[in-house]
């Protein structure tokens, strides 16, 4: 008795293997015919079509960079205190700083004098390191958010900047403190 | 309309009329108020498109919506230089851009748009309707390959020559499966007059895309792989060694070779709706009679627009077979699954008429 | 200098048979070439179509990065670091900060450690989406660019956000972190998480179960495990051949440790095998992401350090660790000076570069285009 549920047995489970494969070989064999893969790729970019696009159309629309973009600079001569440390940070040695002391007549006291305050733009890769070191607060160099559109029609006006037009930069939200995470 | 047409047959006589007169004006309307603005815009339907797929805008900047866009393309080429290289074959330069351009414009000769003594007037709706027409077409395709060759050749550049002979030998490769595959629907008909395989189709009530699936599959995918299209496109694919057989050509002579390539799409098209999707036939014309207000042309032209969209998702979506795969499929899946498709069909054809005892 | 070039096609025994002679052609697949993913030249000997040989000729990109390490204190060098490998620019400054503390002993606070390996791991993301832009391009599917772009544009606004810059990033300093996180950021980069496995999903449904795919990179490109070791490759390509070498999970640093992932591997080494590997290291990363930003702890970001970092004379230290591409390290030699005296860069895809001439001998000219990209090489980093 046992041997023929034994037996038994073996038949049922070798049709369940056998109807096993061929389901799986024919959803293989269904799958290259009926070229599935390929239309699910098909399926995929039709329904791209309708989705939103991602264009930003400029110059109308500009994308607004982030609170701390590193972008053009601005110095502001009042707060500096004429310690270099931005020109002595910058990896590729583009500040040119000259200053002298002085004194000052009305309060009859040393100070410093700012004489140049140049930055080779060509060179500058607005890694922002100068702006790290500046040790004032606020600081009294900084990179403006949000300038990007730095080009321009004449090589000179903006590769090789000076103090004047360093602070009389179009006038950007300036660097500030801001709340952490 | 029809009076204006009336009088100018009084004028000319009848046989005038009919063999030159009616010809000539339907060429000119076919050439320049249909094919080559379709062409340009389908160029520009091309970037568009392809654009929506890839989650961008197309060009959208020259005229609303950037419908001016092909019309700014075709000056630019326009106005660029001629180049001709140094020690290139100057006849040969000059004619394979012709020799590529020509024969697809030349199909579209014996292409219905429309029925016989249809709309408007009782106008036949094709220019002419040559009762090889299948056969016509298949040569005339052939032909459009010597344009490559030459091309290629004519550059004085390996990577030219190398890159037509690919071009050539593909499409060489597929024209065997495309000529197998229009055998069943002429099978089905029973003429080569692409007019009479659209009429057979209405006699039997039935689009022979249904009873003839493979053939029609067999002859999309030979179709792309016959246009240079991805994903049969190695020959002129950017990414590869060479830009293929036209990169010495610029200015108007690339423009002839680009409107050969999108020229060639729209006969593909055009054939695989004339023989496969009824030419200008409304579809279910017993369940909806309502559907045949629309003119026949208008269901020609919206069944080939499917097919040049569906031209331009193929691009958008696969990726591109290489060259030696690209043979291979052609030559040993495409051309037996033609042959067993004749087979079948024959058989078929065979047994409901009756001709087994 | 001569070049290991093998001997012609075709088998010298039989005489010059017309058949039997292989017509050799040398063949410049140039420095500006759409597919050779910035200046790469390689003169290949083509047999018709087959490549018989391939001699890679780098140094089109070089810029001295490693003497410029020389010329300036530890800290002020961390933005050459991002231009060597300037699709991951994250991994470059950790593997070159992680050194530099290596070698001043400084310890970097716990939440600095989080940090870190966020933008590492959005960095990997980042990177992996790029390599699979150009790989598909090359391979003629159009539409993955378009759509690994538009979430890499998430990517690069995250980073944008947190340091300011969005390619070369200048994100990490020896010792910890410059900035801390700003308000809200963690929000973002949870939205970006939540929604990105989707979208590889999406890249997947395109490319993976695709024939024509299959075709073209099954097979293709195939290396084997031996080899990929003898060449000392790292990184996907090793991972693709089958062995299990991970530097986050063999010598973990930062906070790795901490992480649960897996490593995926290959079965065959093909190209198939590695962007397989490379799909499934993106949803890793994606795992990695989301364990960091619900584990984030509060805390200092930056080390107690000294004003002037100076190095202790004749210290030298290597540490490597994994990036996108394979293993980074920085192997740096100081002099007591602020100064290193020394800094070599372990580049990864200079070392992968080497399996290229191997892989595509008796391929054809459209595998060498996949070859290429498979091995996701970027010029910054192999010229240096």
């Amino acid at each position: 008795m046992s041997a023929l549920k034994r037996f038994l047995d073996k038949i049922r489970s070798a049709t369940r293997s056998f109807l096993d494969k061929a389901k799986r070989n024919a959803k293989l064999f269904a799958d290259k015919i009926m070229l599935l893969d390929l239309f699910a790729g098909l399926g995929i970019t039709f329904k791209n079509m309708f989705k939103k696009k991602v264009t930003v159309q400029y110059p109308e629309e500009r994308w607004e960079p982030a609170h701390r973009f590193r972008g053009m600079f601005r110095l502001d001569e009042d707060r500096c205190i004429k310690c270099t440390i931005c020109a002595r940070d910058c990896p590729i040695d583009i500040i040119y700083i000259d200053w002298h002391q002085e004194v000052n007549p009305e309060t009859q006291k040393k100070e410093k004098l700012l004489d140049r305050f140049d930055i080779d733009v060509q060179r500058c890769m607005f890694c922002g390191l100068c702006e790290e070191g500046c040790p004032t607060e606020p600081k009294s160099i900084w990179l403006t958010t949000k300038t990007y559109e730095l080009a321009s029609y004449d090589r000179w006006d903006n590769l090789y900047v000076d103090m004047d037009e360093l602070q009389e930069w179009k006038t950007r939200p300036a660097y500030t403190d801001e709340e952490i995470a | 309309m029809t009076g204006l047409l009336e009088s100018v047959r009084h004028a000319l006589g009848d046989t005038l009329f009919y063999w030159a007169f009616s010809p000539v004006i339907k060429i000119v309307l076919l050439l320049f108020v249909g094919l080559l603005p379709l062409i340009s815009y389908l160029t520009f339907a091309e970037r568009k498109v392809l654009g929506y797929m890839q989650a961008r805008l197309g060009p959208n900047r020259v005229g609303p919506w950037g419908l001016l866009q092909p019309i700014a393309d075709v000056m630019k080429l326009l106005v660029k230089e001629d180049t001709l290289p140094a020690r290139a074959v100057k006849w040969a330069f000059i004619l394979a851009p012709g020799l590529v351009v020509g024969p697809a414009l030349i199909i579209f000769s014996v292409i219905p748009i429309g029925p016989r003594d249809g709309e408007l007037g009782h106008v036949n709706w094709f220019i002419t309707d040559v009762n090889t027409g299948l056969l016509f077409i298949v040569a005339l395709a052939t032909i459009g390959v010597y344009g490559l060759i030459i091309g290629g050749w004519a550059s004085n550049n390996k990577f030219s020559l190398m890159g037509g002979l690919r071009s050539a030998a593909q499409m060489i490769s597929y024209e065997v499966p495309q000529g197998l595959a229009l055998v069943g629907p002429l099978m089905l008909g029973g003429t080569l007059s692409l007019v009479g395989i659209v009429e057979a189709q209405r006699d039997q009530h039935v689009w022979y895309i249904l009873p003839q699936i493979v053939a029609f599959f067999i002859y999309l995918v030979a179709g792309v792989a016959e246009s240079n299209r991805n994903p049969f496109d190695l020959p002129e694919a950017e990414s590869e060694l060479v830009a293929g057989f036209h990169t010495e050509y610029s200015g108007m002579r690339f423009a002839l070779f680009f409107l050969g390539e999108y020229a060639n799409m729209i006969v593909v098209s055009a054939v695989a709706t004339t023989l496969f999707l009824g030419g200008w036939l409304p579809p279910f014309p017993h369940l909806l009679p309502g559907l045949a207000v629309i003119p026949g042309p208008i269901w020609f032209a919206l069944k080939a627009f499917a097919f040049l969209f569906a031209y331009i998702w193929f691009r958008g979506t696969f990726p591109r077979y290489r060259f030696d795969q690209l043979m291979d499929l052609g030559w040993k899946w495409m051309i037996p699954l033609a042959l067993l498709n004749i087979f079948f069909t024959g058989l078929i054809k065979l047994w409901v008429s009756g001709g087994f005892h | 200098m001569t070049s290991p070039f093998v001997q012609p096609f075709g088998d010298e025994s039989l005489g010059d048979n017309l058949l039997n002679r292989s017509e050799e052609m040398e063949l410049n697949f140039g420095p500006q070439h759409p597919s050779t993913h910035g200046v790469l030249r390689l003169k290949l000997k083509v047999d018709g179509e087959r490549i018989i040989d391939c001699y890679p000729i780098i140094g089109y990109l070089h810029r001295g990065t490693e003497k410029l390490f020389e010329l300036h204190p530890y800290f002020q060098n961390v933005p050459h670091t991002d231009r060597m490998d300037y699709v991951a620019a994250a991994t470059n400054n950790l593997a070159y900060v992680g050194a530099v503390e290596k070698l001043m002993g400084l310890v970097v606070p716990p939440r600095a450690g989080y940090i870190r390996v966020l933008l590492c791991e959005l960095q990997r993301i980042s990177s992996h989406l790029l390599w699979l832009a150009t790989h598909a391009i090359d391979i003629g599917a159009m539409t993955p660019f378009f759509y690994t772009f538009r979430e890499r544009e998430l990517i690069l606004d995250l980073f944008e956000e947190y340091c300011g810059a969005r390619l070369t990033l200048n994100c990490m300093r020896p010792g910890g972190m410059p900035h801390d996180l700003p308000v809200g950021w963690i929000e973002k980069c949870r939205v970006f998480v939540d929604g990105f496995l989707p979208r590889i999903d999406e890249y997947e449904g395109l490319l993976t179960e695709n024939r024509i795919w299959k075709k073209r990179t099954v097979g293709v490109g195939v290396l084997d495990p031996q080899v990929a070791i003898d060449y000392g490759i790292t990184g996907p390509m090793l991972r693709g051949s089958g062995i299990d070498w991970d530097m986050r999970k063999q010598m973990p640093y930062e906070v790795y440790p901490e992480m649960q992932f897996d490593v995926p591997l290959g079965k065959n080494g093909d190209t198939y095998d590695r962007y397989l590997v490379r799909m499934e290291e993106m949803r890793q990363s994606n795992r990695i992401l989301r364990q960091c930003l619900d584990q984030i702890p509060e805390g200092p970001i930056m080390a107690k350090r000294p004003r002037v970092m100076k190095a202790v004379k004749d210290g030298e230290v290597y540490h490597g660790i994994e990036g996108p591409k394979g293993e980074i390290g920085f192997y740096i030699v100081g002099d007591g000076t602020p100064n290193p005296y020394r800094c070599h860069v372990r580049a990864p895809s200079f070392i992968n570069l080497q399996s290229v001439p191997e892989l595509c001998k008796g391929a054809l000219i459209a595998d060498l285009v996949a070859i290429i990209g498979t091995t996701d090489i970027v010029l910054g980093e192999v010229d240096r």
